[in-house]
């Protein structure tokens, strides 16, 4: 234990009020920001999650060909070149496509979609359905369909054409159960009835409002499409990858690919712009407990002025003197850091289990926190940096004491 | 640890402007191991400015002070603080101890700085030496619940801690009754005898000035008389307990 070390504990044990104050402005900043992160994140985490479930990480989708160029100069950005592609609608080429990107060390999985828009009646219910024309299997595989059962089974969707599964969302608008028949509308004018084997809740309300499920034939036949799939969907082992490997299937494929980041680009920034907010309204919080840690070390170097002197008169160095104010910060730093954590952790438990009934851009029964060790490292970084500029001040002026002008006054 | 002290032509200047004052006019001394010297004068006459220049808490304006027969003045604060650490002990008429601390953790404070022995070892010396000052039964009672002229005893066996060649005084007993000052003077001056210190103390007090080896008679930041004392008279203790 260095000397300065050691006086500055003794010197923080003897003044227990002045260490209260320092430690829980520090604990409560840690904490506090440690618990908005979990949250903020947690519901963009959910979000994330509940897309890629359902959506897939990666999609690929119409056939491109380049426009013929009326211009001499060729187009030097990649987004001109997007703006000179002629778009041809559907994959006809599916199982090739899914052949060759099976290869890629990054795709786990990967399902065709015949996806259209159709009208659904149930009783005197009506409404607009988004129809996802899907291989069971290949599509169990590729999405968290099978987690997102609420009520019904799959099974029976396997092994019955004439069924379909529905969005949690969508059967409360048509107002149906497992069991009951709802009634599409095929181009042409004529209903079709079809068994609701399940409901799914994805989270996503947007996904739960409108989303069907049926198989890929029935959905050609109602949909009339002369191709088999309009959508290839990915499941990826790594999700920050997807852009890249979208503009690459682009390449080989020539046809259209979007990632999860390009596709959901507007409800991300607002969950990212959530999260700074509250990351700089909690980082006030720590600030402000570097204030207070201000007040508290200046008010120590001025009722400590006798004793720097005489520590000085020692053989104590500046650096030594500076150090011990230092050491104090630090120590409420570090033990404010460790209880914030602690309590941040607690916080973050409590506030999954407060009950909650979301049914807008989410749906949840309560709340979502996301468990990341980088929010308790970003917590302990900002209270470190707070407090030693907090401590750096009063350890400065500390230091600079002159020791013979406070000897002396104190002599007269 | 023999020691030797000298300073020469110091000046030294205080305050700012219309403030200014010349607080030390070429003063020269020199202080040998096992001599006790006595700074006199009335109040603002310089003895405490020449005090904290001697400990090298303070620089001179002009001239230079010779530690060991090298020069100290333009020292690093590093290298001063060293000094001071390992050479020089201080004590203040007002004890100055760490309030927070006990009798022992006061004696120890400069030990840790100089970290030549282990924390037993550092003990065990504050023990003997708060033994030597009779304090052997409050060593673990902190320094704000001792007397004035118990935290006075504390002061001079933390200015013993790394068994400095000189100790400087700045009107040690001026805060203590007749017999305790005495009694600490007394327990100075045999330290210095015995083990070949030098002792230089700013006092007010006639009495403890005589019993020094050499009374430096101060004025206007000058030193206007020395006297050397007795040697013989100078064995006998002032305080008539002791």
């Amino acid at each position: 234990m260095t000397p300065p070390f050691y006086i500055a504990l003794r010197f923080l044990s003897h003044r227990k009020r002045a260490l209260l104050l320092s430690l829980s402005g520090v604990v409560f900043g840690v904490a506090f920001f440690i618990c908005l992160q979990a949250q903020t994140r947690g519901f963009a985490e959910y979000f994330i999650n509940s897309t890629l479930g359902s959506n897939g990480a990666l999609r690929v989708g119409s056939r491109f060909e380049p426009r013929q160029r009326t211009s001499l100069v060729p187009p030097k950005t990649s987004r001109t070149n997007v703006a000179h592609r002629q778009y041809f609608e559907g994959i006809t080429n599916v199982s090739e496509i899914m052949r060759v990107s099976r290869q890629f060390s990054n795709v786990v999985a990967c399902s065709p979609i015949l996806r259209g828009t159709l009208s659904a009646r149930s009783g005197f219910e009506n409404a607009t359905v988004d129809l996802y024309g899907i291989e069971p299997a290949l599509h169990l595989q590729t999405t968290d369909l099978s987690h997102q059962i609420v009520d019904g089974s799959l099974d029976d969707f396997r092994n019955k054409p004439n069924s379909v599964v529905v969005g949690s969302r969508l059967a409360d608008l048509l107002n149906v159960e497992v069991g009951d028949t709802v009634q599409l509308l095929v181009p042409g004018g004529q209903y079709r009835r079809f068994l609701v084997a399940a409901t799914a809740r994805s989270g996503v309300g947007a996904i739960d409002n409108t989303r069907m499920y049926c198989h890929a034939r029935v959905a050609q036949v109602l949909l009339r499409k002369p191709y088999a799939a309009s959508m290839i969907i990915y499941k990826l082992r790594d999700r920050d990858r997807a852009p890249a490997l979208a503009r690459h299937f682009e390449t080989l494929f020539q046809h259209g690919a979007s990632s999860w980041q390009e596709r959901e680009e507007s409800t991300l920034q607002l969950f990212r712009t959530l999260q700074i907010s509250a990351a700089i309204t909690v980082s006030l919080v720590i600030l402000l407990a570097g204030f207070g840690i201000f007040n508290v070390l200046t008010m120590t170097v001025l009722s400590k002025i006798r004793e720097i002197a005489i520590l000085r008169s020692m053989g104590y160095r500046r650096v030594d003197i500076s150090a011990i104010f230092l050491w104090q910060g630090a120590l409420v730093a570090v033990a404010g850091s460790l209880i914030g954590c602690a309590m941040g952790a607690l916080l973050t438990w409590g506030v999954s289990k407060i009950p909650i009934r979301l049914r807008g851009l989410l749906s949840t029964d309560h709340f979502m926190v996301a468990w990341d060790w980088r929010h308790y490292l970003w917590a302990v970084l900002l209270a470190m940096i707070s407090v030693f500029i907090a401590s750096y001040a009063p350890a400065r002026r500390a230091a600079s004491l002159p020791p013979v002008v406070t000897l002396r006054g104190s002599s007269l | 640890m023999k020691f030797s002290l000298s300073c020469r032509d110091i000046e030294r200047y205080l305050g700012e402007d219309e403030s200014r004052v010349h607080a030390l006019r070429g003063v020269s001394l020199d202080i040998a191991p096992g001599t006790v010297h006595a700074v006199v004068g009335p109040s603002g006459c310089g003895k405490s400015t020449l005090l904290y220049i001697l400990g090298l808490l303070d620089h001179p304006d002009h001239g230079s002070v010779m530690l060991n027969s090298e020069p100290a003045s333009n020292l690093s604060d590093e290298e001063l603080s060293r000094r001071r650490n390992e050479f020089i002990g201080f004590i203040f008429q007002f004890h100055f101890l760490m309030e927070d601390f006990t009798a022992e953790e006061n004696v120890m404070i400069p030990m840790r700085r100089l970290r030549k022995l282990s924390e037993p070892a550092m003990r065990e010396r504050a023990r003997e030496l708060l033994e030597a000052v009779g304090l052997e039964g409050k060593l673990r009672r902190p320094s704000r619940h001792l007397s004035g002229g118990e935290q006075q005893r504390v002061a001079i066996a933390r200015a013993l801690a790394n068994d400095p060649g000189l100790i400087l005084a700045d009107e040690p007993t001026g805060n203590l009754d007749t017999d305790n000052s005495h009694r600490a003077f007394d327990l100075l001056r045999s330290l210095v005898r015995e083990k070949q210190k030098a002792l230089f103390l700013v006092t007010h007090n006639p009495e403890i000035a005589k019993a020094c080896d050499w009374t430096h008679e101060m004025q206007d930041g000058r030193i206007m008389v020395t006297v050397r004392h007795d040697q013989l008279s100078n064995l006998e203790p002032i305080s008539p307990e002791i």
